[in-house]
């Protein structure tokens, strides 16, 4: 039934990345989610060193109660767009975007394209006591209105839950390889000025911290951030006018467990497998070739799960592979090298695309960047969990 | 404001007669009248085979716990009592899988592949809502 496909190779190597930028991270009261991407958007475009002016395309997604989100974006930019739209795949659109502005590079429709997304997820979680209990940032018209609510089962730390605790229960992995995932992304927050937290993790305060749905605590969830991230992209050829070491788009891919998280083993081998599988396929290169990974880490588990899917380690092993060290800015996977969602702050993915881009143009001082990093493979995960998107960068 | 109640079930047109039958306590799955197949949650075609033709039918009330979450954290005030307390997704013996709280057993005492049965929670008048229990 499964027909093969070949991802096309006429995608790999013609666009690049030649501007990224963040907004403000962590606590932004006061400011929209929609101005939070517009002040990313704003300092790509200046890293890019280009003018607003030159840019003709934009793919963005908006917050989950939102209707063309790029046509607000392309008014506060005060731009018209030749190729413009809003994505809805939850955490996985940021990195559908890029894949979106290269298919429409290539086909000739634009020529630089603004890629990004913004959240106000700690202001709207902490607008007031009911807001802070809810902890919730999608509209009410958005809940379930059955199968969940009167069973207490609410929020997206317990739909992941289910996945990491039928993990424990088919490989053994234990919280002691989840923890070693949060001390891993913590250190590397601490190399990042602009990263929400700024004290250290120890493994023992992970154990110690409070449950929250077991098998997660406390530190097993990525923080409810204000934050934006946006990129900029072209074609290869003219990025090599442009001001920053450019970045070469090598490989996409995407896949979409549309069947549920609960469905088959969707909740322990993930779509990043297949959507892994066809970015590799595009780029023509393997795991053993990537560099480091920027993964989606919503939670600690589902950096486990990924460090299988992608082919890191074999599936069930991604536990002692997180705990072995690997993960570290000097292990064999240097992976979520600016903190992560789990440390840095949660912009659903798009500031792993920044941190991805930022590492393959080596200016980081020696102690953020990545030692010979040539190619870095970047996750994207969302939409109700079944969501995935891959996108392999290379040093160009 | 928050309401201190408990939230009931807000059926879709397509889960009333499921949740008529739990009023019973009875629980009834649509079951495909082409291919035997059961699924969950109910719609109006099957997901198996596309055919419209089914009818819900009685199941076992028997199945086990596929995997489970225990919620120590209250995002409800209603539930600020009941923590800490089991959520788990039941696959039941006749196929599909069904989130549910798990009841009549220590929280520390769930686990994966645990054989269950359903019983049900007169949760609020004329609502009744199935849960398992250890079988």
């Amino acid at each position: 039934m499964t027909v093969m496909i070949e991802p096309s190779r006429e995608l790999r190597d013609v666009c690049a990345i030649v501007g990224a930028g963040h907004s403000r991270l962590g606590r932004v009261p006061g400011v929209s989610s929609l101005d939070l991407l517009v002040e990313a958007m704003r300092n790509a475009v200046a890293d890019a060193g280009l003018k607003v002016s030159d840019v003709d395309g934009i793919v963005c997604r908006g917050p989950d109660e939102s209707y063309c989100h790029h046509q607000r974006v392309g008014e506060r930019l005060g731009i018209n767009a030749r190729f413009s739209t809003t994505l809805d795949n939850g955490g996985a659109s940021q990195i559908m975007a890029v894949a979106l502005a290269t298919m429409a590079i290539k086909a000739g429709l634009a020529t630089t394209v603004i890629c990004g997304y913004g959240r106000d997820a700690w202001s709207r979680t902490h607008a007031s006591e009911e807001a802070r209990v809810r902890n919730e940032t999608r509209p009410e018209s958005l809940r379930a209105q059955e199968f969940g609510p009167e069973y207490g089962y609410f929020g997206a730390v317990a739909a992941h839950a289910f996945g990491a605790t039928r993990h424990m229960h088919l490989y053994g992995t234990t919280r002691e390889h989840f923890g070693q995932v949060a001390v891993a992304f913590r250190e590397h927050a601490l190399r990042n000025p602009d990263a929400q937290m700024k004290k250290p993790l120890s493994i023992a305060q992970y154990h110690e911290a409070q449950p929250i749905v077991a098998p997660f605590g406390l530190f097993d969830c990525s923080l409810r951030s204000d934050a934006a991230g946006a990129v900029i992209v072209t074609s290869r050829e003219r990025a090599r006018d442009l001001r920053q070491p450019p970045v070469s788009i090598k490989g996409f891919g995407s896949f979409n467990n549309l069947t549920g998280w609960f469905s088959g083993d969707n909740m322990v081998t993930t779509a990043a497998k297949e959507s892994g599988e066809a970015a590799y396929r595009m780029a023509g290169i393997g795991p053993a070739e990537v560099s480091c990974a920027q993964l989606y880490d919503c939670f600690t588990y589902m950096v486990v799960a990924q460090l299988e899917d992608y082919g890191f380690c074999k599936k069930g092993e991604g536990g002692p592979f997180a705990a072995s060290g690997a993960l570290r800015i000097d292990g064999r996977l240097p992976t979520n090298t600016s903190g992560g969602q789990l440390s840095e702050a949660h912009a659903e993915g798009m500031l792993q695309v920044v941190e991805g881009v930022r590492q393959m143009r080596h200016t980081y001082p020696a102690e953020r960047q990545v030692k010979d990093a040539e190619i870095a493979l970047i996750s994207g995960h969302g939409g109700n969990q079944v969501c995935h998107s891959t996108l392999i960068l290379e040093r160009a | 404001m928050m309401s201190k109640q408990k939230p009931v079930p807000h059926p879709a047109p397509e889960s009333m007669p499921y949740w008529q039958a739990a009023k019973q306590h009875r629980m009834e799955l649509p079951r495909c009248n082409a291919c035997g197949q059961f699924w969950f949650p109910p719609s109006q075609s099957c997901p198996h085979c596309l055919a419209a033709d089914f009818a819900f039918t009685p199941v076992s009330g028997r199945g086990k716990v596929f995997s489970f979450v225990t919620f120590h954290r209250v995002y409800h005030p209603a539930f600020a009592g009941e923590v800490p307390y089991v959520v788990a997704l039941v696959e039941l013996a006749e196929g599909p899988r069904l989130l549910t709280n798990i009841v009549g057993v220590p929280v520390d005492k769930v686990a994966c592949e645990m054989p269950v049965q359903v019983v049900f929670d007169d949760v609020a008048d004329g609502v009744s809502v199935p849960k398992f229990t250890p079988a």
